[in-house]
């Protein structure tokens, strides 16, 4: 495709006396012959005939493309730019809170969990202490016990590590894990391409006496 | 300024007045002035145990609501005159107690005696509330099975949350008493281990009592067991007693089946 770009002269008028017209035209000629000429309102069968004899560019009756005015452009772009700066502002702030929640997200607790108690946390936890049968823990984030669990753990993080006794009731990610499989010393429960998979982490001590 | 024991168990059966009964006089019998008070309201208990049934003539609730005064309604002990009772009503529910009330009976009798000691109804309602809650120490009565554990474990957790002590950002102290130990079932692993119920409960051991047939005979009669010199339950709240009074008494293991000579000869055959 062969293409060309031009900037042209537009002169833009309204015929309301085609007398005048005419005698505008024949006096300021030179000026407007390298014009594209623009007319609106009703075109006659004899300015068409003056406009060819004078070989005249023009066009009837058409809406042109307008370029802005350099001010309506600078006023843009300072909208933008101020735009811009309370949409960097808004990011930033998230980013903040995020990271700050990355940052204080872990709760670490040596408290040991009761009977009837009941634990709810966001975040991640690491406790310290034994969780003893009745006692329920609710952990959004992961979850690291290094004593053993007798109550109920709901855990809805990408992993946990803990060691379970036969009472305990562990569910992961809403599935139940069996408990047969968390008697190693230290368990570690995690996530695996939509699976759950157990690794010991500490193999459990043999008591040989 | 004396201090104020609650004795706790969360699960109802476990010896708790037994025991209740028995630390006092055990108590009394160590020289401290010691008062006993039954909480239990609507089930009266404590005085049969301790013999003083047809004694009673007001009770804690009259003291509360000023019908009666404290010296009116405390009733001297047959066995000691360091021990004195203050029944519970046996007609009214624990519903009519409150805690102004209960706060202002217990600061009284803190003035008076050495021990006050509070004898919880069994589970974790407002009866058992309000006897923990101005308790400055707690006696945790457990039995080696695996519901009573669990039910002291709840108790010791509502102890930690609603005492006046812990809200006021002081620790009370927790002590835990195994009761009706069968040594032959621990040796023979169907009993727990005391040392797997510390490890649950994690609190301090302050004495097992062994189970014991006198027990029974004792409460049925209206004399506590610790009167029994002979009785391995009595001298085991004895020690108990003598403990709390601040004497340096080393644990003895009652987990270990009595040797006699019938059965070290079977040993040796097995």
């Amino acid at each position: 495709m062969k293409s060309n770009q031009y900037s042209v002269k537009v002169y833009e008028t309204t015929i309301d006396d085609e007398d005048k017209f005419i005698e505008f035209f024949d006096t300021n000629y030179m000026l407007f012959k390298d014009y594209l000429i623009l007319i609106h309102g009703h075109l006659s069968q004899r300015i068409k005939e003056y406009l060819t004899l004078k070989s005249l560019t023009y066009l009837h009756d058409i809406k042109l493309p307008k370029g802005r005015s350099r001010k309506a452009i600078e006023k843009e772009i300072e909208q933008e730019r101020t735009q811009n700066a309370i949409y960097m502002q808004i990011a930033e702030a998230k980013l903040k809170k995020l990271s700050y929640r990355l940052e204080n997200n872990l709760t670490v607790l040596d408290k040991m969990i009761r009977s009837g108690q009941e634990i709810n946390i966001d975040g991640d936890l690491l406790l310290l202490n034994r969780v003893n049968s009745g006692a329920t823990l609710n952990i959004k984030g992961n979850l690291i016990i290094t004593n053993i669990v007798e109550g109920a753990v709901r855990c809805l993080g990408n992993f946990m590590m803990l060691t379970a006794s036969h009472k305990a009731n562990i569910i992961f990610q809403g599935v139940e894990v069996d408990n047969e499989l968390l008697i190693n010393k230290l368990n570690r429960v995690e996530l695996k391409n939509s699976k759950i998979v157990i690794t010991p982490v500490l193999k459990k001590e043999i008591n040989w006496a | 300024m004396g201090i104020v024991i609650a004795v706790i168990s969360g699960k109802g059966g476990v010896g708790k007045t037994t025991a209740t009964a028995n630390i006092g006089l055990g108590i009394a019998l160590n020289d401290k002035k010691c008062v006993v008070v039954d909480f239990d309201i609507g089930q009266r208990n404590l005085d049969m145990i301790l013999g003083l049934e047809n004694r009673v003539v007001y009770d804690m609730v009259q003291v509360m609501d000023g019908e009666a005064s404290v010296k009116q309604a405390l009733i001297k002990s047959k066995a000691s005159e360091n021990l004195f009772f203050l029944a519970a009503s046996q007609s009214k529910d624990k519903s009519v107690l409150k805690s102004s009330k209960v706060e202002e009976l217990v600061l009284k009798l803190k003035e008076d005696f050495d021990f006050v000691i509070l004898d919880s109804p069994a589970g974790i309602e407002s009866g058992f509330e309000h006897t923990i809650e101005f308790a400055d120490a707690a006696i945790i009565v457990v039995n080696p099975e695996v519901s009573s554990i669990r039910d002291a474990d709840r108790a010791i957790g509502i102890l930690d949350s609603k005492s006046n002590r812990v809200k006021r950002g002081e620790d009370v102290a927790k002590y835990l008493i195994i009761n009706r130990i069968v040594a032959e079932m621990v040796e023979s692993g169907e009993m727990l281990k005391s040392e797997d119920i510390l490890d649950i409960l994690d609190i301090k051991l302050i004495g097992k009592i062994p189970e014991d047939r006198g027990v029974i005979d004792a409460s049925n009669q209206g004399k506590p067991v610790v009167l029994d010199k002979k009785s391995k339950a009595g001298q085991a709240y004895n020690r108990i007693a003598g403990r709390l009074c601040g004497k340096k008494i080393d644990m003895e293991d009652i987990e270990i089946p009595d040797s006699g000579l019938f059965k070290k000869i079977s040993r040796i055959f097995r």
